[in-house]
């Protein structure tokens, strides 16, 4: 399922004109730790440079602009790390930077405010925060280091009780509230001096949506399936 | 959820078809709808009981090639209109299963007033003065955001279960706000709840009686400055 809207990427393409064309992809090189002075570099140009295989980052980049997975062939047990830091580094986006943005614009909206039901969207926030950051946790402190040493540990031992099924069972859906969220501000909460806040607010909520969006189908359709293959190679899971 | 956008799930395996009717319809339809293309009935069949895809134009050779599929797809609880794309020739009996057909010479805007006629009857149910709760709904929202189970609310409104979940399915299309703390929002904010008894609960847990009422004269009362 694909939509006709933006370039669908090939390995060929430079990373300027790609950038110029949808600026998010900024934000992908840099959960993938990528510098983003691109030069006059292409695609697998880039990718070579930064060890990163390009079929996964074409994959991803695809998603950034709007396109569905279509074929996760090439992606193999070396990519597993690539993977990782990248959800790692999205985990650290939302947490250190979205997620106490959207804070601070609820903050300052109730400073403005001083209306009962910014109290409580403070509140639902917090709570949402504190869901976000516990399923977050615990795919950094349980599921990566489970899937980095299944990738690494070249033995057929079953040493862990942990299984790619459990993770796509623990996969909460996060982006609902969210939705939520977006739908209060935008056509239920009547507020009065809020300038622009409001739109900060919301814009900042879809960002950290539109990501977050990306972040799931990449642990639904590439990081579960792969690590899922390795598992079946390892007679485990 | 969103009402303005409609998304079109289109099956047919030529490229330079696709891609042609896909531009006509994201050019006519003024940015308001989506395009998707699929490979087969079974990819479509996963995605429309989601709820996200609003219309279907098929070459009727794939509902040929897989009539019970076809069939079985038409009949899941999630009507959805079926357009028959067709540049070559096919059994009447086949063509009779769409809801309505374009033909590969029909200019842009026949073929926009086709779909829109389709989307138009479908998006009468969803148009704007449905979006105001009934006042039942907003009976069963007040009960809702006290934080009362189905079972409580039905009795006290003296209906069924039944009922009370389908006002909730209604409450949730509605509003687009499914969790209690993001209802308790919306009460307060339409003024449906009187909003310092639901203030209370909702930071202190209080269990929802008539004795909240009372509390309003405690302390905590005061500690929040209201």
């Amino acid at each position: 399922m694909y939509q006709t809207k933006k370039t669908f990427i090939k390995p060929d393409m430079k990373m300027s004109d790609l950038i110029f064309e949808n600026p998010s992809l900024l934000l992908m090189m840099e959960h993938f730790d990528i510098n983003i002075a691109v030069r006059n570099n292409t695609v697998v140009q880039i990718c070579n440079e930064n060890h990163i295989n390009h079929e996964l980052f074409i994959a991803i980049a695809n998603l950034y602009n709007g396109f569905n997975i279509t074929n996760t062939e090439n992606i193999s047990r070396p990519d597993t790390e690539s993977i990782i830091l990248f959800l790692k580094n999205s985990h650290r986006y939302y947490l250190d930077e979205k997620m106490p943005e959207i804070r601070d614009c609820i903050g300052s909206l109730y400073a403005k405010n001083d209306n009962p039901e910014i109290r409580l969207v403070e509140k639902f926030f917090d709570e949402y925060s504190q869901e976000v950051k516990e399923h977050l946790d615990y795919e950094d402190i349980v599921a990566f280091p489970y899937f980095s040493y299944l990738t690494n540990d070249d033995s057929n031992s079953k040493s862990t009780k942990f299984s790619a099924e459990e993770y796509r069972q623990h996969h909460t859906d996060i982006e609902t509230k969210l939705g939520e969220l977006k739908n209060l501000l935008l056509k239920h909460i009547p507020l009065k001096q809020d300038g622009s806040l409001r739109r900060k607010l919301l814009t900042s909520l879809f960002e950290l949506e539109y990501d977050l969006t990306i972040h799931s189908v990449i642990e639904e359709s590439i990081l579960t399936p792969l690590i899922k293959k390795i598992e079946k190679q390892k007679k485990i899971g | 959820m969103d009402k303005c956008r409609i998304n079109i799930a289109v099956i047919e395996p030529s490229a330079i078809i696709y891609e042609g009717l896909s531009n006509i319809l994201l050019q006519e339809g003024c940015s308001h709808y989506n395009v998707y293309h699929f490979d087969s009935i079974e990819e479509i069949s996963c995605e429309i009981p989601t709820g996200k895809i609003d219309l279907v134009i098929a070459n009727p050779s794939f509902a040929k090639d897989n009539i019970k599929t076809f069939h079985s797809q038409k009949r899941t609880g999630c009507p959805v209109p079926w357009v028959a794309l067709i540049y070559s020739f096919f059994e009447r009996e086949i063509v009779e299963l769409f809801d309505a057909v374009i033909q590969i010479t029909d200019s842009r805007e026949v073929i926009t007033r086709t779909i829109q006629n389709l989307i138009s009857l479908n998006c009468q149910c969803k148009s704007e003065s449905k979006e105001q709760l009934t006042p039942r709904e907003t009976d069963v929202l007040k009960h809702l955001v006290q934080g009362l189970s189905n079972k409580e609310i039905a009795d006290q409104l003296n209906i069924s279960i039944h009922t009370v979940v389908s006002h909730r399915k209604n409450i949730v299309q509605k509003t687009g706000i499914k969790s209690q703390s993001g209802l308790t929002i919306y009460a307060i904010s339409n003024n449906i709840n009187d909003y310092r008894i639901l203030y209370l609960n909702s930071f202190f847990d209080v269990a929802p009686t008539n004795k909240s009422l009372s509390n309003i004269a405690s302390p905590k009362y005061l500690l929040l400055n209201l």
